[in-house]
């Protein structure tokens, strides 16, 4: 029969029976993920008239606009080889699966708050729920945007099945930094507060809706952003094949510091849970 | 002092087991943030101490729990009955002390947590289950039965946001009642469902604890502890202030409370004689042969009244009350009696007094007697009369009473 002791040690001090926990518990995330998924599209659906138009529409919108702009010759910015229109979409669209990465656990683990206070339920189910919903955005977005390509007459090239790896490396750089948030916001509401301030200035020192300019590159590049978000638009959009610089390295520590967090949010789960 | 042995049995083992909180919010999420960087470095313990602003929710609480037995955990709110639930379950962490569990443990601690109010009953029952640990797969077999257990008919097809509280526990309850943990902490779950639902869920946890589940109960109704429990403990600020018999411990709770209450009744001046009060009752007294009252033993009833004036066609009277207040157990009105001005005494005597050994209050009155309007009350809105009722000798029948929670003894002539 399983024994559970539960004593005032850190689990660092017993690394076996922690890492049998983390097991035990992944072991469930997925089947309760995928529940509280299912749940949370069907009662989007339901409490409302249009239905799974919804999961389309925003992007749709988003997308039409840009087109009616790119006819309009509203703007003119450079943009390369590749329509202005195309080129924003692309960056937006990138940008917009970065941060509702990095949002997902904060969001969720509130939401859920009540329920963790109460029921003895793995959080990383909470946050897979949450991922699930973020990824399938990102892909009808992506979908939404292939259409625009379409329109724009932008080349489809073999460089876009490299797209999903960049986009992965935007989601867990999002979701790397969403643990560390969501142990931080669980406990302090400033950082729920501060959060769209933030987001909104990283928008602006991040080249989404401009191209880097040369003067400012070098700081540019110091946004962990960057590199991911040119790599996977040139990807997207028949650019260069080869990585901007700082991706790999980018990637890599992102991949890191999602354990990292991770791990640090299981220690804290039970601090957290007492200032419920 | 020695460890307590613990029993090979034992699902449940808690010894020296402490949690503290803190009383302002934002020390208490600066001392969050500190004790997580903590765990992070093993060498750094938390401090055994208290800090500014904390105190012991629990303090070196020990006890354990058998395989096949039921505990009732009583106490007034914030005596730490919720803090020990969920450290058992495991959602928050010990600050000193260790929790032993062998087996899976199920808690209905809310039962509306988890439940989302959009999803039907029927969608509901999966996704609690899935919260349990239990998929889809392994939940469908158990469907007719969980319908079936919470009684809701067609109202299973209806969104829970439409439902009653008592819905809503009869629904969360029907799920983990059939997913059959070893170890089951129930916390005050019974008192919205209605009498039918609450036969059910009793009637389950007997049949549950026969086939060798464990079950801690926390509850404020007697009626369900004494139906389930068998052994009770009571915490008084975060210790262990009683462990016995379920019976046992409702009745150190209650009188313990008592006891408060008399502190204040004997910090209110006593009524005075007034117009609108006319008549008051001093004391009632009850005394048996010797020193202690003996169940079965004769007794004396005397009942010391103060009178403005005389007063005819009176009646006085006693009720015996169980430990809780709620309940009276048997009593008696006198015949017509006189009220002579001033303070006097009336009295009565039981040949045989039909409680059996434990404790009780007792209420007096004294009222006009033909529509028994009352002109003095001593009981209600003051602290009623105790009475501790002891065996004349340990003896089968008296435990036999102790095990059946019987309360008073019938005097029959057998006709054979």
């Amino acid at each position: 029969m399983k024994e559970t002791i539960y004593t005032s040690q850190s689990p660092l001090l017993a690394p076996r029976v922690f890492l049998r926990d983390v097991r035990a518990d992944l072991g469930v995330v997925y089947r309760i993920g995928w529940q509280l998924f299912v749940r949370n599209l069907k009662v989007q659906v339901r409490q409302s008239l249009l239905g799974y138009a919804w999961l389309l529409l925003p992007s749709l919108v988003t997308g039409l606009v840009w087109v009616f702009l790119g006819r309009s010759r509203v703007l003119n910015v450079a943009s390369g080889n590749v329509p202005y229109p195309a080129f924003v979409l692309a960056g937006v669209f990138l940008w917009q699966g970065f941060v509702e990465a990095l949002n997902c656990p904060l969001q969720q683990l509130s939401n859920a708050k009540a329920t963790l206070a109460k029921v003895r339920v793995p959080h990383e189910a909470f946050v897979a729920a949450g991922m699930a919903v973020v990824v399938f955005n990102s892909l009808l977005r992506l979908l939404v945007l292939l259409g625009l390509m379409l329109w724009f007459g932008v080349p489809f090239t073999s460089k876009l099945a490299l797209v999903p790896l960049g986009l992965g490396a935007l989601l867990v750089l999002g979701l790397a930094l969403g643990w560390l948030l969501a142990l931080l916001g669980l406990l302090y509401a400033d950082v729920a507060q501060a959060l769209p301030v933030v987001l909104n200035l990283w928008f602006l020192v991040t080249p989404v809706v401009y191209s880097p300019p040369a003067n400012f590159a070098r700081w540019l590049n110091l946004n962990p952003v960057t590199p991911l978000l040119l790599t996977t638009r040139n990807w997207l959009l028949a650019g260069a094949a080869a990585p901007a610089p700082g991706f790999w390295l980018v990637a890599g520590l992102a991949g890191l510091a999602l354990f990292a967090n991770w791990l640090a949010y299981r220690f804290a789960t039970p601090h957290l849970i007492a200032r419920f | 002092m020695a460890a307590p042995t613990t029993p090979p049995d034992a699902v449940v083992t808690v010894r020296n087991l402490s949690k503290k909180y803190c009383r302002q919010l934002r020390t208490s999420l600066w001392y969050g943030l500190r004790d997580i960087a903590a765990e992070a470095w093993p060498g750094a313990r938390p401090p055994a101490q208290l800090r500014r602003d904390e105190f012991w929710s629990l303090h070196e609480l020990s006890f354990e729990l058998r395989r096949g037995e039921a505990l009732a955990i009583i106490g007034a709110n914030g005596a730490g009955k919720s803090t020990l639930l969920k450290l058992l379950n495991g959602l928050i962490k010990p600050d000193a002390g260790s929790i032993r569990l062998r087996g899976r443990v199920g808690a209905l601690i809310e039962l509306g947590a988890g439940l989302d109010p959009v999803l039907t009953g029927r969608e509901n029952i999966f996704l609690r289950a899935a919260l349990l640990g239990v998929g889809r797969a392994q939940a469908l077999p158990l469907l007719p039965a969980i319908i079936e257990f919470t009684g809701l008919g067609e109202a299973i097809e209806m969104p829970v946001q439409f439902y009653s509280s008592g819905m809503v526990a009869r629904l969360a309850y029907a799920v983990a009642a059939h997913l059959h943990p070893d170890v089951l902490l129930v916390d005050e779950v019974l008192a919205v469902g209605d009498f039918d639902f609450q036969r059910k869920c009793i009637h389950h946890m007997m049949s549950y604890l026969a086939s060798g589940g464990s079950l801690i109960l926390v509850s404020h109704q007697p009626h369900h502890i004494q139906a389930v429990c068998r052994r009770g403990l009571v915490l008084e600020k975060g210790r262990l202030a009683f462990e016995g018999t379920a019976t046992e411990a409702l009745d150190y709770y209650f009188f313990r409370q008592l006891a408060d209450a008399d502190r204040a009744a004997q910090a209110q001046p006593v009524p005075t004689l007034s117009p609108a009060r006319p008549v008051v009752i001093e004391e009632l007294v009850i005394t048996g042969a010797g020193a202690v009252v003996l169940a079965g033993e004769a007794v004396t009833v005397a009942l010391t009244y103060q009178a403005l004036q005389p007063q005819e066609n009176t009646c006085w009277g006693f009720f015996f009350y169980t430990p809780d207040g709620s309940t009276c157990i048997t009593g008696a009105y006198s015949q017509s009696a006189r009220l002579a001005a001033g303070r006097h005494q009336l009295a009565c005597r039981l040949p045989r007094l039909p409680l059996t050994a434990g404790e009780y209050l007792v209420k007096s009155i004294v009222a006009e007697l033909t529509t028994l309007q009352p002109l003095a009350m001593r009981g209600w809105e003051d602290a009623p009369t105790r009475l501790r009722v002891e065996t004349p000798e340990a003896s089968l029948q008296a435990n036999a009473h102790r095990m059946l929670q019987q309360l008073t003894t019938l005097e029959v002539e057998w006709n054979h």
